[in-house]
């Protein structure tokens, strides 16, 4: 039952963003091609298609580069700090992507950015290093935020290369570099080609950075036209849908790369548990310099921008002469938090929808990988590849397709918070299912197997053996879901409505109004939020999927 | 403790349907202990989870004590929780998150207990085991021996119908299995139980069993006592697994009652049968257990391919035209490669003539 509710509630927002794509009207309508042939013909929509593929492309090289650069940098090699900086590049998951946003806003706008601020006072007025509202500008951010998830995919192969399989190449005569481009690199081949094409998927499909600095520096791209063609005149619904099917279809197509590329992983399974610590690979002179580089980027994509982004939230107002002393003042946070109208419910919405949303998920990744993994009941096979579909639909693409079937419904869920606790659900239960699924796995089927011969039924097995022993991995999970939940955009800004406004959505409206010291102080709140529990429930939680 | 009887359990694995068990039947008397004998993937351990409900067989029916548990044929199949059954597993199977008192009280905490006798069985069951005053541990603070006993005592506690061991020393090391063999050993004399016990180590199931079952490929290949099966194997595979290495083509020279007289390469030898069909000339196999052959210095020699010295023991291999034959012997004296020697049947010694 579990099972198919599951899989209807994954399928559907793909059927109907297909149906829609080729309905003139609202779906039951006429049966059209003109929306599909106009995602390629109409001027905006195609330069929007080349957009995107540059910026997929150029974050998908500087995200893979610096990521497995980091790892390997951090895991394999004796450079100084490695721990440090491997804790470092991890930090901007922890970190809203808004707050990059803010952040690189505050450090290299053209003109009131603070580096260029420094430019000026060292080359004279109006200099401009770096501008953040350029194509370079979006992928060095997008680049930022996707480092950590390539890191997170690829420094747990490289710690855990089993030393032996080196050894072996070196008595076999391999030297350093021989042995890094035969053996330590080509075992990490599936692990670097599943992070590729998660990294492909998530900037295809990101949506915060091309709807904000991309809009204001009027780089369109598809997520942020699908958007656009929803929300603005003239309303396009039937191209955004077009518009979306193309992403579905790239998203799918990546992870049905993806899948295959870890399931013929097995032959390159070599953790084996004990075994000495692999060798690190010594950088000679390179240690230092290669130590701080490594560090700088570790820093910009978290600690760096977080900095701007605190200091900015002190300032009277944001220009290139605004950074003085008696600028600084507490009014913008007391405006933020106590007077405008919008925070508060925000806030309750988000809070809800991230407690619900995680516990939802949690407790159906439970139910579904006790199906999938224990049960191997009938459906087993759908339900785990039903599960894994939507982490290759973009979240706007995923919201279309809800927004078109529940608009539909009258009288129903749309406009509620519901929709948007549906949507998250449905997003995000892959992931949870992830964890939950790995930490099952790990539960010896001994360990049921002796609790029901003792007299426990299976329920009775679940809640006193499994949930127990999963417990630090539930924690652990949940809290992602809760963080990632809490900073979700793309899901919900088709799907909200000013009565069910949350507090990323709300972002977007104080970033579009141009208040960026306000909007400073609205970012943190949206960190702070999201840290709290994260910061309550760290020492009970596990994460990770080894 | 409890009768326990299976009838025609068969079980296939898998889309090619290999067969676990095929028409497996068999009686498990009350407060015996009845050891499967046999290498892996032989069925043993498929019996055993089937008792326990842990898998559903295809077909055949399972009771104990005249109550049907498991019934392919009405559909039956009581769920392992409500079997009454305890289990001590090769993994020890114990529950990380709880202390080792949570460990051993949690069968009677399924069965409802009130807590003060829970909490007074268990005790009495830690001091049983020998961990007592250890309860509050956890049991990664525990050795592997420890770990095992507190297996059994969970197992025991909730006083089961019957003990199912699942290779239950395979994961210990040698001194401390054997150790642990003694010690089940003296449980058992103390208080007998019905335990059914699955192993591939012919030393625990000679220790152990009140009755051994050599099993092959789902099928039961000897039923007997431990000396029975010792002694005299019926087959091949038999004779391979309690480790006679010699299996020796043979002729029947003369027939008194059961007793044979069966001529081989080394020579005459007294042999005993399970069939009782044989004539006089019939050719056969007899199995010759090394430890009850010794050298002589009269009779059909063989000549010495190799002597191989190993502590306790010396064993050599003698060529007789072409067939190898090993001797092993407690003794200080041994032979140069090459030299002929003549080989005699320890005093007294009667060989199993194999059916096959």
């Amino acid at each position: 039952m579990v099972a198919a509710l599951a899989v209807v509630m994954v399928f559907y927002p793909v059927v109907v963003v297909a149906l829609r794509s080729i309905s003139k009207e609202e779906i039951g309508s006429a049966l059209t091609l003109e929306w599909i042939s106009a995602v390629f013909n109409s001027a905006r929509s195609r330069e929007a298609l080349v957009n995107t593929v540059i910026y997929t492309a150029g974050s998908t090289v500087l995200a893979m580069g610096l990521g497995v650069l980091l790892a390997f940098l951090s895991t394999r090699t004796d450079m100084p700090g490695g721990r440090t900086i491997g804790v470092l590049a991890l930090l901007p998951m922890l970190v809203p992507p808004f707050i990059l946003v803010v952040g690189w806003v505050a450090l290299a706008d053209p003109s009131a950015g603070f580096i260029n601020i420094l430019a000026s006072a060292l080359a004279g007025e109006r200099t401009t290093w770096v501008s953040i509202n350029t194509m370079a500008g979006l992928i060095w951010m997008t680049g930022l935020f996707l480092t950590p998830y390539v890191f997170l995919m690829v420094a747990a192969g490289f710690r855990n290369s089993d030393s032996a399989m080196e050894e072996a190449a070196r008595v076999s005569g391999a030297g350093r570099l021989r042995l890094l481009t035969t053996i330590v690199l080509p075992l990490q081949r599936p692990a670097l080609l599943a992070a590729l094409l998660l990294v492909i998927i998530m900037a295809a499909g990101d949506f915060i950075i091309p709807a904000t600095v991309g809009l204001k520096a009027k780089i369109y791209m598809l997520p942020s036209l699908i958007w656009q063609n929803h929300a603005s005149f003239p309303h396009r619904p039937g191209l955004a849908a077009a518009q979306s099917l193309l992403l579905v279809v790239v998203g799918l197509l990546c992870i049905y790369f993806q899948r295959r590329a870890l399931s013929r992983g097995g032959r390159y399974t070599t953790v084996g548990g004990k075994g000495s610590r692999p060798m690190l690979f010594p950088l000679g002179k390179l240690r230092y310099p290669l130590g701080a580089l490594a560090l700088l980027f570790a820093l910009s994509s978290s600690v760096i921008p977080l900095l701007a982004v605190g200091s900015m939230a002190f300032m009277r107002y944001w220009s290139p002469y605004a950074l003085k002393p008696e600028n600084l003042t507490w009014r913008n946070f007391n405006y933020m938090l106590f007077e405008y109208p919008q925070v508060w419910p925000s806030a309750q919405h988000s809070l809800f929808l991230g407690v619900a949303g995680a516990t939802a998920c949690v407790v159906l990744a439970i139910a579904l990988s006790w199906y999938v993994i224990r049960m191997r009941g009938k459906f087993a096979g759908i339900v785990d590849y039903a599960m894994v579909l939507p982490l290759g639909i973009p979240g706007i693409a995923l919201g279309v397709g809800i927004l078109s079937l529940w608009i539909l419904v009258p009288g129903g869920i749309y406009g509620t918070l519901w929709i948007l606790l549906l949507a998250y659900v449905t997003a995000h239960i892959p992931v949870a299912m992830q964890f939950v699924g790995a930490a099952l796995h790990r539960i010896h089927t001994d360990l049921e197997d002796a609790s029901r011969i003792a007299g426990q039924a299976w329920t009775g097995t679940i809640r006193r053996i499994d949930i127990p022993l999963m417990a630090p991995a539930l924690i652990g999970s949940w809290l992602l879901m809760y963080v990632v939940i809490l900073r979700e955009i793309s899901l919900v800004i088709l799907l909200y409505n000013p009565s069910t406004i949350v507090l990323s959505v709300g972002l977007l409206d104080v970033w579009q109004n141009g208040f960026y010291p306000e909007l400073a102080v609205y970012s943190l709140l949206l960190m702070v939020l999201g840290l709290l529990p994260v910061a309550a429930l760290w020492k009970f939680a596990r994460f990770g999927f080894d | 403790m409890s009768n326990l009887s299976i009838q025609g359990l068969s079980k296939a694995y898998g889309a090619g349907g290999i067969r676990a068990l095929d028409n497996f039947s068999l009686d498990f008397p009350a407060d015996q202990c009845t050891v499967l004998l046999g290498p892996s993937g032989c069925g043993k351990t498929t019996v055993l989870r089937s008792i326990a409900g842990l898998i559903a067989p295809d077909a055949g029916r399972i009771t104990i004590d005249d109550a049907v548990v498991f019934d392919a044929a009405s559909g039956a199949d009581v769920p392992p929780e409500k079997r009454r059954l305890g289990m001590v597993f090769q993994s020890y199977a114990l529950w990380p998150h709880l202390s080792v008192a949570e460990n051993i009280a949690y069968p009677l905490l399924s069965a409802g207990l009130p807590k003060a006798e829970m909490a007074r069985r268990t005790e009495a069951m830690l001091d049983w085991i020998g961990l007592g005053g250890m309860g509050a541990r956890y049991v990664h603070e525990l050795s592997g021996g420890q770990q095992q006993r507190i297996s059994l005592g969970r197992a025991m506690v909730a006083r089961p119908r019957a003990i199912l061991f699942d290779e239950p020393l395979s994961n210990l090391d040698a001194r401390l299995r054997e150790r642990m063999r003694l010690e089940l050993l003296a449980l058992r004399q103390q208080a007998p139980f019905t335990s059914i016990y699955v192993t591939h180590d012919q030393l625990e199931a000679m220790t152990l069993a009140d009755r051994v079952v050599v099993m092959r490929a789902g099928k039961i290949e000897q039923v007997g006592s431990p000396e029975e099966v010792y002694k005299r194997p019926r087959t091949r595979f038999s004779a391979d697994f309690v480790g006679i290495p010699n299996l020796l083509e043979a002729t029947v020279r003369s027939i008194a009652g059961p007793e044979l007289v069966v001529d081989t390469v080394v020579g005459a030898l007294a042999a005993r049968s399970w069939r009782s069909d044989w004539a006089a000339g019939a050719r056969c196999t007899v199995a010759v257990r090394p430890t009850l052959l010794s050298v002589q210095a009269e009779g059909r020699s063989g000549r010495v391919v190799r002597s191989v010295f190993q502590g306790a023991s010396t064993i050599e291999l003698i060529d007789f035209d072409g067939t190898e034959v090993a001797i092993e012997s407690l003794g200080e004296e041994r032979h140069a490669p090459g030299s002929s020697v003549a080989l005699k049947p320890a005093p007294g010694a009667v060989f199993a003539v194999l059916d096959d």
